[in-house]
């Protein structure tokens, strides 16, 4: 009886260190980048079915919103440069929506009428190269500086009013896109997963018992700064300087764009947003980074976003309480922190 | 039922590995990579182990991205891409360390035992 009662207590334990996990991974290039999907709980073969359907969806995303290849997003530029009356399907109204409004949210940071200018700095290409644009072409496209407020959205049709407005779903297309994948998956009968498009992911469940747990990339170092647990139906964003960028004469010139200035923001290095939302989550994270150090909370208080963590470009890790309250910090020793409330 | 002495020092040292098997294999903290996997456009994805030295040559759509491995470290030798972001990347060891070379559309992520994140972003 005793030897019966410690023999089960060690099999008991020793379920604690089983790695056989019903896990399904896969990967694939969309975007410019590589996009991973877990799916947890579900047998390899519907997993895999599940996943093969989310690979031709970002697919046609990526084909649909492309800003420099041939796509109907280019297509939709040309004649926006016209200042016609244009007809869109509704995946693409319902985007150009959601940027909308968190654009003038945003007070305009995030600005994703700003073809032309990411365009002009060579953002536009497979391979950013530059050398930098020469400034009075920069300074030309600000005095007639394209907002989405240019933009008019009817229930099936846009127009803008400025000649310069070209679209650009850079920073909002992939939160934007992982999220869609994770409800496409919910319809599909997958209960716990994760869509992962680099900077931008969207979980759904669980990992079996316990959350799902995400690495935070350190902006400056190989490996990971920073991990959190996150929540079903959460959305985390990371946009760094280090992710596209061109060194030119020793200087490197990233592709976050301040469109006060019409040149790469400085004095961060990266923001991570968490939000309920991944077009929230991504298009807050491009805008907190151009709001820099003393201007982020407000924005983020304007784009209804309170899990914010910015790294400038001392090393600083700037919070906000909620954010402070989910984080662990990697590093040892772990960075100095600035903890702002969001008015 | 009583339990003996020896039945009690059976169960302390249970309990007193446990969070250390618990953390060491469940959690991952060993983070120690023990292969790669390879994605290319277009091609089934490869795993190659860390434990042989060798070089391998990935064909993209603009040439050939040459990885090396090294003592359990993979790097990108060489890529034919402009920025040579991928290379500058150094070397890899950790499971969850990634490198890709986007114009040349390969991507290298570390998997080990135990791959102590379920997602990285970066």
């Amino acid at each position: 009886m005793k030897s019966g009662f410690l023999y089960f207590f060690f099999l008991i334990s020793l379920t604690a260190c089983s790695r056989e996990e019903p896990l399904h991974h896969d990967q694939f290039l969309a975007f410019g980048t590589l996009i991973e999907i877990s799916i947890y709980g579900l047998d390899d073969a519907a997993a895999q079915q599940a996943s093969t359907a989310i690979e031709q969806d970002f697919q046609r995303m990526d084909r649909d919103w492309h800003a420099w290849h041939s796509s109907a997003l280019t297509v939709l530029n040309t004649k926006l440069a016209q200042r016609q009356y244009i007809s869109v399907d509704a995946a693409l109204l319902d985007l150009i929506r959601r940027a909308r409004e968190l654009s003038l949210a945003s007070d305009n940071l995030f600005d994703p009428a700003l073809g032309q200018l990411f365009a002009l700095w060579g953002f536009q290409r497979d391979e950013p190269a530059g050398p930098p644009p020469p400034p009075q072409k920069i300074q030309a496209l600000l005095t007639a500086l394209p907002i989405m407020a240019n933009l008019h959205v009817t229930a099936d049709s846009v127009q803008s009013d400025n000649p310069n407005l070209q679209l650009d779903f850079g920073a909002i297309a992939k939160g934007y896109a992982a999220q869609l994948a994770i409800e496409h998956l919910q319809r599909l009968g997958v209960h716990n997963a994760i869509v992962a498009a680099a900077g931008d992911l969207h979980v759904l469940g669980t990992h079996g018992t316990r959350p799902w747990h995400i690495g935070i990339r350190h902006p400056r170092a190989p490996g990971i700064i920073a991990s959190v647990d996150l929540k079903s139906g959460e959305s985390i964003s990371t946009s760094g300087d280090y992710e596209r960028y061109f060194s030119h004469q020793g200087k490197r010139y990233h592709h976050l764009l301040d469109p006060r200035t019409g040149y790469p923001a400085q004095g961060t290095a990266a923001v991570t947003v968490i939000a309920n939302d991944g077009a929230t989550a991504d298009a807050a994270a491009t805008a907190l980074f151009i709001a820099g150090t003393h201007d982020w909370p407000r924005i983020a208080h304007a784009m209804s976003v309170d899990k914010v963590l910015l790294i400038d470009q001392h090393g600083t890790a700037h919070l906000s309480p909620a954010m402070a309250a989910r984080l662990h910090f990697e590093i040892e020793p772990a960075p100095k922190r600035v903890v702002t409330a969001i008015p | 039922m009583s339990l003996t002495r020896a039945d009690w020092i059976v169960l302390i040292c249970l309990l007193a590995v446990q969070p250390w098997l618990y953390t060491h294999f469940w959690n991952g903290h060993s983070g120690v990579a023990d292969h790669a996997v390879i994605t290319a456009l277009g091609q089934d994805t490869q795993e190659l182990s860390l434990r042989h030295d060798q070089q391998i040559n990935i064909s993209g759509p603009l040439g050939d991205s040459l990885l090396e491995i090294q003592g359990g470290r993979l790097r990108f030798r060489d890529s034919p891409c402009h920025g040579k972001q991928c290379i500058h990347s150094g070397w890899l060891s950790h499971a969850g360390d990634f490198a890709a070379c986007l114009p040349n559309r390969v991507s290298v992520t570390l998997v080990g035992a135990a791959t102590r994140y379920d997602a990285v972003n970066y």
